[in-house]
């Protein structure tokens, strides 16, 4: 068992099961939180993240094969690539990740966490990881939030490109894009200064 | 330098005297809160009747008169227009009287600030957490040296939320720390939690509790209340820590008082091996004295306002007010 990752909510490590090498990811204990909450936490996220990422695959989104699920881990299959965040791309890496979450958003799977920190870039493509925030909503607000996570952690041309891919796959994301232009307008975003 | 800073941003009118760093005076008057919450207009009088007698009240704590003043600040924004206004026109009056500089200061900058110069920190990163706001931000020097807003609510601050909270259960004095001692010996009910990576939102939480009441025993609704809000808040800011890979931790703002958050933050930034800083719960709540330290920090750095541009900012984000440097 050796740890590869280390969040700030889960363990990710490597073990061997049945003689294969898979990936744990267990969602840790939180000292600072009482257990009534961190359990709850913690048990309702495996298991959504779980069901979340069964339906991302079903969508044709490529994410880390599902092997097995108890109360706070989650067993899948090894991904070999690196993180985005840490990799060389090229530009039109960014308007397939804008496809990817174009696809998603019609499956109306939000991501919750969507930055380079959670895409993996392997040999056959790009997989979307880390599915812990994630959920399944219609809401054009939630999509819009990822669409928002994601523009704070890209360049301006970077994002363009990512925009052009989204709006390209996303069926709603017009609407979707309207919204986080009102988000990002709403009162705090806001500077007004008076005399 | 001897600087004085104005705070008058919501229901304290505060001043605050410093010399080279060192705090002199930090007095306050407040507006006690009713059943109402804050009527803008009343608190803005409440302050217009306050502003001399706290400001005297500063300068003898000093041992200072008026014209010992080489400077002075006050609170530009965010904050409630009439208030800010009073705070303003007399921080205004004063310098004209004195000929001496005067800074508007961000309210943001000034919590978070005050605790980082107390507690002799470098480079925090911080949660700010208080009626208006509750952000977690780290030092940037990015375009012009300010802070980072990196996480944020998306609706309203979590002390606005324990305070309506507080108004509608009737608790007196209606205040988020009334809701403190009454979560005491309080079980927990579950709640919504809502984080979004490193926001987070409070007006989904606010709502159901709300609606608990009557139907659960209070101390059971403010304690899972309480737990909830915080647990939120610490899980954004433990996230801000590991992907900031600070070594410093602070906590400002009103709500920064309560002593269970404090608790919750000082076990992350231990278990991250960060150091944790807050200071005394006069400088966490609305301030004079916070005002002062940026008001000099700026006006040595030269950072002063004519005074026909010295205006308010209701909205007056943190991360768009420039830092004066360490």
């Amino acid at each position: 068992m050796r740890i590869i990752a280390e969040g700030a909510e889960a363990q990710v490590f490597k073990a061997v099961l049945l003689g294969d090498t898979v990936i744990v990811k267990t969602r840790k204990a939180k000292g600072y939180r009482i257990k009534a909450i961190d359990d709850d936490i913690r048990a309702s996220r495996t298991r959504i993240e779980a069901r979340v990422m069964e339906r991302a695959h079903s969508s044709g989104i490529m994410v880390p094969r599902l092997i097995a699920v108890d109360s706070f881990s989650i067993y899948m299959g090894l991904v070999d690539g690196k993180l985005m965040k840490d990799a060389r791309i090229r530009k039109d890496s960014y308007g397939r990740l804008g496809r990817i979450l174009g696809i998603m958003h019609n499956a109306d799977i939000v991501h919750g966490d969507f930055t380079p920190a959670n895409i993996m870039v392997a040999k056959d493509g790009l997989y979307v990881i880390d599915f812990g925030l994630s959920g399944i909503s219609k809401s054009h607000e939630e999509k819009a939030l990822d669409v928002l996570l994601m523009k704070r952690s890209l360049g301006e041309s970077q994002y363009r490109w990512f925009i052009d891919g989204y709006t390209h796959s996303g069926r709603e994301s017009k609407a979707i894009m309207g919204r986080l232009a009102e988000i990002e307008l709403r009162g705090r975003y806001q500077v007004r200064t008076l005399g | 330098m001897l600087v004085m800073g104005i705070e008058s941003s919501a229901h304290t009118f505060g001043v605050g005297i410093v010399r080279n760093g060192r705090i002199l005076a930090n007095e306050k008057s407040m507006y006690r809160i009713g059943t109402t919450g804050m009527i803008p207009a009343k608190v803005a009088q409440f302050h217009s009747e306050n502003a001399s007698e706290v400001m005297g009240r500063a300068l003898s704590a000093a041992k200072i008169g008026f014209e010992d003043l080489d400077g002075i600040g006050y609170t530009m924004g965010p904050g409630m227009g009439h208030c800010l206004q009073v705070g303003a026109l007399s921080a205004k009056t004063v310098a004209r009287m004195l000929r001496i500089p005067i800074a508007p200061v961000n309210h943001a900058v000034g919590h978070i600030e005050i605790v980082r110069h107390l507690s002799g920190m470098k480079d925090p990163l911080a949660l700010y957490v208080s009626g208006g706001n509750s952000q977690i931000l780290k030092r940037s020097d990015g375009h012009f040296p300010h802070y980072r807003v990196l996480g944020e609510t998306f609706d309203i601050g979590v002390g606005n939320m324990l305070d309506t909270f507080a108004r509608k259960m009737k608790l007196d004095p209606a205040w988020g720390s009334s809701v403190e001692k009454k979560a005491m010996g309080g079980r927990y009910m579950k709640m919504p939690y809502t984080v979004k990576g490193m926001d987070f939102s409070f007006t989904g939480l606010l709502t159901h509790s709300m609606k608990q009441i009557g139907h659960a025993k209070d101390s059971d609704i403010c304690f899972s209340l309480q737990e909830t809000a915080f647990s939120m808040l610490c899980e954004a800011t433990e996230r801000a820590l590991l992907l900031t890979n600070s070594k410093e931790l602070e906590v400002c703002g009103g709500v920064a008082q309560n002593s269970r958050l404090r608790e919750m933050l000082a076990s992350i930034a231990k278990e991250h091996g960060a150091r944790f800083g807050s200071v005394e719960k006069q400088y966490d709540a609305d301030n004079g004295a916070m005002i002062a330290v940026v008001a000099e920090r700026m006006l040595k750095k030269g950072m002063d306002e004519s005074i026909g541009n010295c205006g308010i900012s209701q909205r007056y984000r943190a991360d768009s007010a420039r830092l004066a440097g360490a």
